[in-house]
Formats: C-alpha cells, structure tokens, sequence
C-alpha cells in the first residue's frame, strides 16, 4: 500500500517536471530572437573599390546589399548580371537607395581600378566595383560560401569559373537569399523589395 | 530639299537595315551582331543565326578576324548555380536542313582583344570557315545590350 503511494508521488512529481520542462521551452522559444543566420556579410575585409579608396565591411552595413562576384573578361553572364541589375536598380526607382549595389572581382590579376571604373559605370554609376590583392579576394569569397576558380585556356590564357547568382544581404550583414538569372524579372524585382522594405 | 535628302538616304540606308544577311550557298547566314561592351572590356560576345539549307550536315569551325587578337566558340552554363565556360573545339554543328542560333544555350563568339573600342552602329569584318561551305566573309553589326534579353542564357524573353 505504502509503495504505490510512493510510486503515485513519484510519478505526479514526473508530471510536473515534464510540464514545467515543455512550459519553459515554450516560452524560451517564444522569446528568442528571430535567428536571421550568422551575419557573413560581416565578416571583415578589406579591398579597393573603383575609384582607388580602401573600402571594408563597415562601408556596406547599415545598409541592404546586392552582390555579384564575376570578372570583366566575360562575354556574356557577367555583362548580362550587371546590365540587367542596373534595370533592377531602374524598376525600384527612387527605393534602389535604399539598396547597395556592389560587383567584386573574381579574376584581380586582370581586373585593376580603372579597369573596374570603367567597367561598372558603363553599366551604372549606382554599382560598386571591388578588386584587391587576390589573397583578400579570396579571403572575401571562402568567408561567403562564394566559389571561383582559375579554368586555364589553349594557349596560355584563362578564364574563371565563379557562383553566378547575385547574392543579397540585409542592413546587418545577415544572408537573405540570392538573385537567380533564370528567375524572372519581376521574382528578382520582389526579392529587391521585400530585402528593402 | 532636306525631306529628298532624308528619303534618298533612308532608300540608301534601308536594304542594308532590313537584310544583314549573307550567303553561303548552302548556308544561310542571318545577322551576325556583337553586343557592346564597356570601354575597358577586353572581350566581346558575338551571336550569329545559321540555317544549313543543303543536303549535307556542315559545321561552323572557326571565326577569324583581323580585328581581334582572336576570335573563340565557348558556351557559358549555370550548373549547381557557378557559371563555366567551355571552348567549342569542335566548332558547332550545322545539321542539314536546320536553323542554328550561336547564342542559344550559352553558345557565343568571343572576340578576345579587339583592336579598338567598338560602340552600337560599328561593324567588325570577320570571316566564318564552314568545313564543307568554305570561307565566307560577314560583318558583324555592334549593337547596344538589351536589358531585357539574355543572349547567355538562352533565347528566352523576359
């Protein structure tokens, strides 16, 4: 008799350590903040951007970005990247403020300042361009998740292989997603927006 | 007077602006046209339409110009979301009887060096070697980048 009384105890006090226990995870989950991902975008850095100045990460918190990583020896994805961000850019209207807009070189070797100037300012003067040392660069790009590699050519010449999607970060360097080319349009255009708003 | 002038030079101009095209004999080449780059761009993408109207299959297997260092097939893909590049060093074929866009799938020329600055309105003289058609000469139109196309990532529209 006395041991099912003490087996009742036992098991109501189970009870209470079991509800308490859901009780607290429920109200720890409840106010845990939102986990937005580790802020990569963060991470610091340091390269050149079109116009000689040393830039890093600080110059582009606060602030939602877009980002592609390509080089200028490119024929066709690189060129159709920047050109149709900068429609991008065009379609926010006075919202692309809000929104930072920076092309990294991937291929440094080649890719110099006035290379980049030239480069990003035919597309868009609202677009960054960044090159470096390629141990910066590279530094950059393993800290993102971003891929790139020297392919060499017949003939002493090379081209790159790289991540081909523009990769968006919010004001506070967290990941928010990427720009796909195969997305249509308008897709890229919400993503923009609801990375802004 | 101006008004003669405009409609002589619009009748000088037009043969040219409704038909940039060549012909091969048995290939049909339509509108071979270069996209503008930026001025420090040391490549450029040319795109070019073949129709193989004879009986045998033929392939496009070099691009020459003198106003580039060198002119190259590549196609570019997306795979796993990186972007690659690969030569086409067996040239691109023209099956008989097919129509052919070298610019579909990632397929381009690229013009590597070219020898000055070319803006919209220029053309560059090339050479097109097909292995059974010969040697025929083309100019391809430099052209302003439409926004809204993407000639690397095949012939669809936005």
């Amino acid at each position: 008799m006395k041991s099912l009384r003490v087996l009742r105890i036992v098991l109501w006090a189970l009870v209470l350590v079991a509800g308490a226990g859901a009780a607290s995870l429920f109200l720890s989950a409840r106010n845990a903040p939102i986990d937005a991902g580790p802020a990569v975008y963060a991470t610091p850095f340091t390269l050149i951007d079109q116009d000689g100045n040393e830039v890093t990460e600080a110059d582009f918190l606060g602030k939602p970005s877009a980002w592609f990583y390509g080089f200028t020896h490119c024929p066709d994805v690189c060129p159709t990247t920047l050109s149709e961000m900068s429609a991008l850019l065009e379609a926010l209207g006075p919202d692309a403020d809000r929104l930072q807009a920076v092309f990294v070189s991937i291929d440094p070797e080649r890719d110099d300042v006035f290379t980049m100037k030239d480069y990003v300012e035919y597309f868009d003067d609202r677009i960054v361009g960044l090159t470096g040392s390629l141990e910066n660069v590279s530094a950059m790009a393993k800290a993102r998740y971003i891929f790139f590699e020297k392919v060499p050519l017949e003939g002493g010449d090379y081209t790159m292989e790289h991540s081909a999607s523009v990769h968006l970060a919010d004001a506070g360097g967290s990941f928010f997603g990427t720009l796909d080319g195969e997305e249509p349009f308008d897709t890229r255009l919400q993503k923009l927006r609801r990375l802004i708003e | 007077m101006k008004k003669l002038l405009l409609v002589v030079a619009t009748l000088a101009v037009m043969p040219a602006a409704i038909a940039h095209d060549f012909d091969a004999g048995s290939i049909y080449i339509d509108h071979p046209m270069v996209e503008e780059a930026p001025p420090s761009a040391r490549v450029l993408g040319g795109y070019v339409s073949l129709h193989n109207q004879g009986a045998e299959d033929d392939r496009l297997v070099a691009i020459e110009s003198n106003a580039a260092e060198k002119v190259e097939m590549h196609r570019s893909v997306v795979t796993d979301g990186i972007a690659r590049m690969t030569p086409l060093t067996e040239g691109i074929e023209l099956p008989a009887g097919e129509m052919v866009w070298l610019g579909s799938d990632g397929t381009h020329a690229m013009f590597i060096g070219p020898d000055k600055r070319y803006v919209a309105g220029d053309e560059i003289p090339a050479t097109l070697v097909f292995e059974k058609a010969g040697r025929i000469d083309v100019t391809f139109k430099v052209e302003e980048r439409a926004t809204t196309r993407a000639p690397g990532h095949g012939d669809h529209m936005q």
